[in-house]
């Protein structure tokens, strides 16, 4: 059987495990091993629900949309909280836009923005939790879709486009993720403000029409007879249509005579009916016949209107009879709106994806997410509108959407009992899932008493049920979202919801003990900066200290510098020197690498930023032994060393270009930096906890990234956080 | 257990596609025959591709991209001059991706095309993970599902597909990695060099300790010694093993030692030096690996060469088949040869130069003879306007009635539909088609290629949008009239946008007749984009007279007037060239002209006075614009 040697392979982790754990007790897990399979086995003819068993996945594309869509409708409606998670083509689109702990708030979305503007969107996993009293679980429906920026609408002429970061396509491929699926079946999806656009140009042009009646339906019958073929076909067709015309009048006058059509042009042309009105239906003609056909009747034929109505299957082309100037006219406002209703038709078929988040939306459903904020930006950007250019203007729009969002992460690194579960272990998804819901991760039935806390969830596929299903598949967005919701349910009892207590379901959006943790959002998890969507802000005071033991050290923005382009293969060790030798030993708190282009230099005093520009200028300017033999004339060697300060790092982040190289991407901007002395804004200073340890993640060779800090904090780095998250920065963001 | 559900990725139907081309050009199922090569039976067709690259006279290649063009006026437009259709091209070869990259060796003998076509899956998998060779790419969702009802599997392309670097990346690459596999090794140069006493210390030094390793090394073979002692040996005189030779690594710190220490090994027949390359470049240390005898000398230099090979061709990956490309100097066949160059250079050279000379010198240092199939059909008049490969053939077929047969020798297994890359046989029928008219290839097969070369040769290299040769484009301001094509300074034509609504190219003519007397001689409207359009004034000295009515506000003409007040705005061709210079690729040209504008404003008016090249007008070329 098929099935059974699938169910034998995912067996296989459960009896290493027991392995590990004993050895001893190996023969019986096997023994117990065979006994679920052969169970399972038996569930999977019977289709009810066991207590392990696997089944696929809801997965989501074109063909079954419609009815995935009208089922997740109900099970939306029923549920306690809705699980999202998203898989992308990409997360950062050069390498200086990864995240860094130098990123001021602002600056934190920016990068989130540019993300999600360049990106697309591959996969969505959609899974809706609702607690089912009598069965003392929650029940829920993963589902994962699978989408593609199709342009199903012609809209203005600009293509759909986006972004693939190398790295992170070959991420989603080392997980089995199935391209040719997600581009030849991927559901497609129009954003509100697309669909908003479409409709009015679809008004505009009609409106056009109106107005200018005379050249609508006769667009592009300026063919001139030049061929002697043509003059032929012309002739010939006039002369039928005449027959026609004259049949028809003759008709009225009571003169029995009626068309007859010759043998040729039977299938060709058909007598039929048009909205009450006799009609040639025009068949099997070229695309040229037919615009010679449309010059004809222009030119030939007063009462004639040559239409061309969308039918079944294919348009049809039409010769319309009008008794008077204003049947004609009433018969062209009809066929208009009839255009005009099929355009809007369609550009409403377009909407695809898109209703799922409306459903999400209106039903005003409590998201959950893990490290969600990329994961709502992309949302945002792709089916509601582009993305305001302030975080506070961001969350003001997206809390009108999604009232309540809670992040799963935040939950985990926040909350004082979950973090003592977690043992201040990794908060990666995969880990926290495995650690907090045991039962479904890895299926092992644990003893009673823990086994009370745990909350059951049971899965539903289509008609399947079983109470640990688990896919395994990491890192697929219906699977993530599973986990996510799982993972939540769990911290939910932690924290001291009891699902059990209540007869009904629980209004989770408004649960006491969850109010600290809604509509709060890590910006950026490197920082640990949360920001909360009900004010747009910093949250001031983080509830969630890492708990790293850390240095502490101010970043502060008004006393850094940009460096950029200076030569190549200067260390950072060297260019601390030289600005040493200039402003005194103790001048400069750090140097951070951005990028082997670019590095920020913090002065221990404000005042030496506006000294070096200045300095800068003069020693640039000055072409004297003095300034040849200046210390900084080892930064500016070469000519092309540029200078800023971090406002125009902010400029520059917020550009929509995106070089792989910062000194690339500063010029392609291309302000003229140099004369830039601009005055520090508002000066935002911030606490930043500094991890000691060595372990420095960003190994990437790319960046030899070097950080030399200054006197106390010995090491400046960029700190560790996930390990699964410190592989690679593209990875990072996917397996959060 | 992963996932076995994902094993149920979509199989691509093996026999998806029913081409319906094959009715058009008569080529049966039989002769698609190309040979797809993925990662897996890249090595083994490699070599097989040598052969037939060396054997064949030309080589045609075709590239599928994920994209083109973003919006219709970045697309190259017959009124681009070569700077401007090399910017655009730069500007899409920079942002898309290759992910098959077709080359099909063929020959021309007695109305008998050879051909051995195949398609390579590319896929810029980062296998040094270094960031390249790509960091990101750009997809068009259209492009990538018209390649998927082709049957195109991209679940192949991306997990098996080859990976490259450029020749400047593997450069960048070999001073990054430092890796202390030897990868070259080298021959010292001839003439002695003068020893200082320091030299001459240093070299004794290293003689003498080369001496007592060697020693070391061959009294250890000669006994059996402790497996303690030997290690120990090892340790003392500073031995290591380099496969299965002894090996001796000696450190360095400049280049002149180097040199010396090289000198000094060509004493020792029995030594064969290996450069160990530094992080930061140049190389840190000399490793000296021993060698039993010559033979064994011998043997050990083709195991290096082979290492090295294996090691390139994991580094180089496709790259191989471009470098065979060029060092074979046959001439390459291409159907929009600046488009597919263009991807070449940046993917597989170098990035791209800002500059089309540039471009051009630094392409032919690669490429000797690049053939655009769509410069040779414009020879052939009436077919200038055939911008479509199929089509294209099926008017030849027409016309010209020699036939020609397409002979492709390769055998491939199984029964499915190689359809993938087949532009490429397309490009070399075409191109074997067109050659037997024009009379540039020998039509008797005893004839060899050298003599045909020269006649090729001005068909070669050309790189222009506007269907002539480089040379022709100095002799500035004169009609050329072939047929409906006329020559036209650049200097006579008007960008213009702002217009109310949508408009058609007839009726903004009819408007602007009306308004003013520049506009009373000969004129051509055509639209651009959606919103702007190109006004061509024939007679000399007008397109500045109504540049200077537009820049004085419409003076003395009221229509003109009122029509600025609607918005109306105009800017000269260089504006549209500097648009393409500055990258201001705005969805929409008239976007893109007004930013332009801006930025001039900004700086002073420099090299107004620049030589303005012409282009060639061909009003049925444009009006497909008009159906936009």
């Amino acid at each position: 059987m098929n099935g059974s040697s699938k169910f034998y392979r995912t067996k296989i982790p459960v009896v290493r495990m027991v392995v590990v754990m004993k050895n001893l007790f190996t023969i019986r897990a096997f023994h117990k091993s065979l006994i679920s399979l052969s169970s399972s086995t038996r569930h999977f003819f019977c289709s009810s629900s066991s207590s392990a068993s696997t089944f696929a996945i809801k997965n989501v594309t074109k063909s079954n949309f419609e009815s995935a869509l009208n089922d997740l409708r109900l099970y939306v409606k029923d549920a306690d909280f809705v699980a999202v998670d998203l898989e992308m083509t990409g997360v950062t689109s050069a390498p200086w836009r990864e995240s860094f702990e130098l990123d001021r708030f602002d600056i934190q979305y920016l990068k989130v923005k540019d993300s999600a503007e360049k990106f697309a969107a591959v996969q969505f996993g959609v899974c809706p939790f609702r607690w089912e009293p009598h069965r003392q679980s929650f029940v829920a429906h993963p589902h994962n879709f699978y989408l593609f920026p199709r342009q199903e609408i012609k809209g203005d002429d600009t293509s759909y486009e986006f972004l693939c970061q190398t790295t992170s396509i070959d991420f989603l491929a080392k997980y089995q993720f199935d391209f040719n699926l997600c581009i030849r079946e991927g559901v497609s999806y129009l954003s509100r403000s697309q669909e908003k656009e479409a409709l009015g140009r679809l008004n505009a042009r009609y409106k056009d029409r109106l107005l200018d009646s005379s050249s609508c339906w006769r667009e592009g019958v300026d063919t001139k007879l030049v061929r002697v073929a043509d003059i032929l076909f012309s002739e010939r067709l006039k002369n039928k249509i005449a027959e026609w015309h004259d049949g028809l009048l003759g008709d009225r006058n009571g003169a029995s005579q009626t068309w007859k059509t010759s043998n040729d042009s039977k299938q060709q042309l058909k007598t039929i009916f048009f909205k009450m009105r006799p009609a040639l239906d025009l068949t099997g003609f070229t695309s040229h016949q037919l615009r010679l056909i449309q010059l004809v009747v222009k030119n030939h034929f007063e009462d004639l209107v040559y239409a061309c109505v969308a039918g079944e299957s294919s348009s049809q082309q039409l010769i319309v009879y009008t008794d008077s100037a204003s049947g004609r006219d009433l018969l062209m406002k009809e066929l208009k709106d009839c255009l005009c209703k099929e355009a809007e038709m369609k550009i409403k078929a377009a909407i695809g994806f898109r209703h799922v988040i409306d459903l999400l939306s209106s039903e005003k459903k409590l998201i959950v997410g893990h490290n969600s904020f990329l994961d709502i930006a992309h949302i945002y950007r792709k089916f509601i509108g582009p993305l305001p250019s302030t975080a506070k203007e961001y969350v003001i729009s997206i809390q009108k959407f999604f009232p309540y969002i809670v992040d799963t992460k935040v939950l985990l690194n926040a909350s004082t009992v979950c973090q003592k579960i977690s043992k201040k272990s990794s908060t990666s998804l995969s880990k926290a899932f495995a650690l907090l819901c045991p039962q479904i991760a890895s299926g092992v039935k644990t003893s009673g008493l823990a086994d009370k806390r745990l909350v059951k969830v049971e899965v539903q596929v289509d008609n399947k049920r079983s109470l640990n299903w688990n896919s395994g598949a990491k890192h697929e967005a219906g699977y993530d979202a599973f986990m996510t919701g799982c993972v939540f349910a769990q911290a939910c009892s932690h924290l001291g919801v009891d699902f059990t207590l209540n007869p009904s379901s629980v209004d989770l959006s408004h649960h006491e003990k969850l109010q600290e943790y809604i509509n709060l959002l890590y910006l950026s998890w490197i920082n640990g900066d949360i920001i909360d969507l009900k004010t747009g802000e910093r949250k001031a005071d983080s509830i969630c200290s890492k708990g790293f033991k850390a240095h502490h050290s101010k970043i502060l923005f008004s006393n850094t510098v940009l460096l950029w382009a200076f030569p190549a293969k200067l260390k950072a060790s060297e260019i601390r020197e030289c600005f040493c030798k200039v402003f005194g030993s103790s001048s400069i708190t750090f140097i951070y690498h951005v990028d082997k282009t670019a590095v920020f230099i913090q002065f221990s005093k404000q005042e030496l930023v506006s000294d070096f520009l200045v300095l800068k200028e003069t020693l640039e300017r000055s072409n004297d032994p003095i300034s040849v033999l200046h210390p900084l004339s080892k930064v500016l060697q070469g000519g092309r060393t540029r200078a800023a300060s971090y406002e125009v790092y902010k400029q520059i982040c917020s550009s929509t270009i995106s070089k792989v190289f910062f000194a690339d991407q500063a010029e392609a901007v291309g302000i003229e930096w140099n004369a830039k002395l601009s005055k520090p804004v508002l000066e935002v200073e911030r606490q930043v906890d500094f991890e000691a340890s060595e372990n420095q993640l960003y190994t990437d060779t790319r960046n030899e990234t070097e950080i030399v800090s200054g006197i106390d904090p010995p090491l400046y780095m960029h700190s560790p956080t996930d390990e699964l998250d410190s592989l690679c920065p593209a990875e990072a963001q996917m397996s959060k | 257990m992963l996932l076995q559900r994902r094993l149920l990725c979509t199989q691509v139907p093996k026999r998806s596609i029913h081409p319906t081309h094959h009715q058009n050009s008569n080529l049966n199922n039989k002769k698609w025959a190309i040979k797809q090569v993925t990662k897996s039976n890249f090595a083994e067709t490699l070599e097989e591709i040598k052969t037939h690259i060396f054997n064949s006279d030309f080589i045609a290649v075709s590239l599928q991209k994920t994209g083109a063009f973003s919006s219709p006026w970045q697309k190259v437009l017959p009124f681009d001059t070569a700077e401007v259709a090399y910017l655009k091209a730069k500007y899409a070869a920079e942002r898309f991706q290759v992910l098959q990259f077709a080359v099909c060796p063929f020959s021309v003998k007695s109305s008998k095309i050879i051909a051995h076509p195949y398609n390579f899956h590319l896929f810029p998998r980062d296998e040094l993970k270094m960031g390249m060779p790509s960091y990101s790419f750009f997809c068009q969702s259209s492009y990538l599902t018209a390649m998927a009802q082709e049957g195109f599997d991209f679940n192949a392309c991306i997990y098996d597909g080859i990976s490259y670097l450029s020749r400047a990346q593997e450069l960048a690459a070999k001073d990054r990695t430092g890796n202390p596999l030897p990868r070259s090794y080298m021959k010292p140069s001839q003439s002695p060099t003068v020893y200082s006493v320091a030299d001459s210390m240093f070299v004794d030094r290293i003689k003498s300790r080369i001496k007592i390793w060697k020693r070391t090394c061959q009294d250890s073979e000669k006994k059996t010694e402790d497996d303690l002692i030997s290690t120990l040996r090892k340790i003392v005189s500073g031995g290591e093993v380099f496969g299965s030779r002894p090996s001796l690594s000696i450190d360095i710190c400049s280049e002149r030692q180097v040199q010396l220490i090289l000198e000094t090994l060509q004493e020792f027949t029995d030594l064969v030096p290996l450069l160990v390359p530094a992080k930061v470049g140049g190389s840190q240390a000399i490793r000296v690996v021993l060698t039993s005898s010559k033979e064994d000398r011998n043997v050990f230099e083709k195991e290096l060469q082979l290492m090295e090979e294996e090691h390139n061709m994991q580094v180089r990956g496709f790259r191989e088949v471009v470098d065979l490309i060029s060092t074979s100097q046959k001439p390459v066949v291409a159907h929009n040869a600046i488009n597919e160059f263009a991807f070449i250079h940046s993917k597989f050279i170098a990035p791209l130069p800002s500059t089309v000379d540039e471009f051009r010198s630094s392409l032919c240092s690669v490429f000797s003879h690049i053939v655009d199939v769509n410069h040779l059909m414009r020879e052939i008049g009436p077919l200038n306007k055939v911008n479509n490969l199929p089509a294209a053939i099926l008017y030849l077929k027409r016309r010209f009635t020699r036939p020609l047969h397409m002979e492709i020798p390769q055998h491939i297994d199984g029964d499915e539909v190689r359809v993938h890359g087949r532009d490429v046989l397309r490009i070399s029928e075409l191109f074997a088609k067109l050659c037997l008219i024009l009379r540039i290839v020998p039509e008797s097969p005893e004839a060899d290629y050298s003599t045909s070369s020269s006649t090729l040769e001005c068909y070669a290299n050309v790189f222009n949008p506007c269907f002539i040769s480089s040379s022709d484009l100095l002799d500035d301001d004169v009609n050329i009239s072939t047929e409906k094509t006329r020559r036209i300074s650049v200097a006579n034509l008007v960008f213009l946008w702002g217009f109310r609504g949508m408009m058609s190219a007839r009726k903004l003519k009819s408007l602007l007749k009306g308004s003013h007397e520049v506009f009373s001689g000969e004129i051509d409207v055509r639209l651009a984009d959606r919103n702007c359009a190109i006004v061509v004034f024939w007679a000399p000295g007008f397109a500045e007279r109504f540049l200077k009515v537009m820049n004085s506000g419409g003076t003395n003409c009221e229509p003109i007037k009122d029509m600025i007040s609607e918005g109306l705005r105009a800017a000269c061709y260089r504006t549209y060239k500097r648009v393409c210079e500055l990258s201001i690729w705005e969805p929409s040209l008239a976007d893109a002209l007004e930013k332009a504008l801006e930025e001039a404003s900004d700086l002073p008016e420099a090299n107004s006075e620049e030589e303005l090249p012409a282009i060639c007008w061909d009003n049925d070329e444009l009006t497909n614009l008009d159906d936009l």
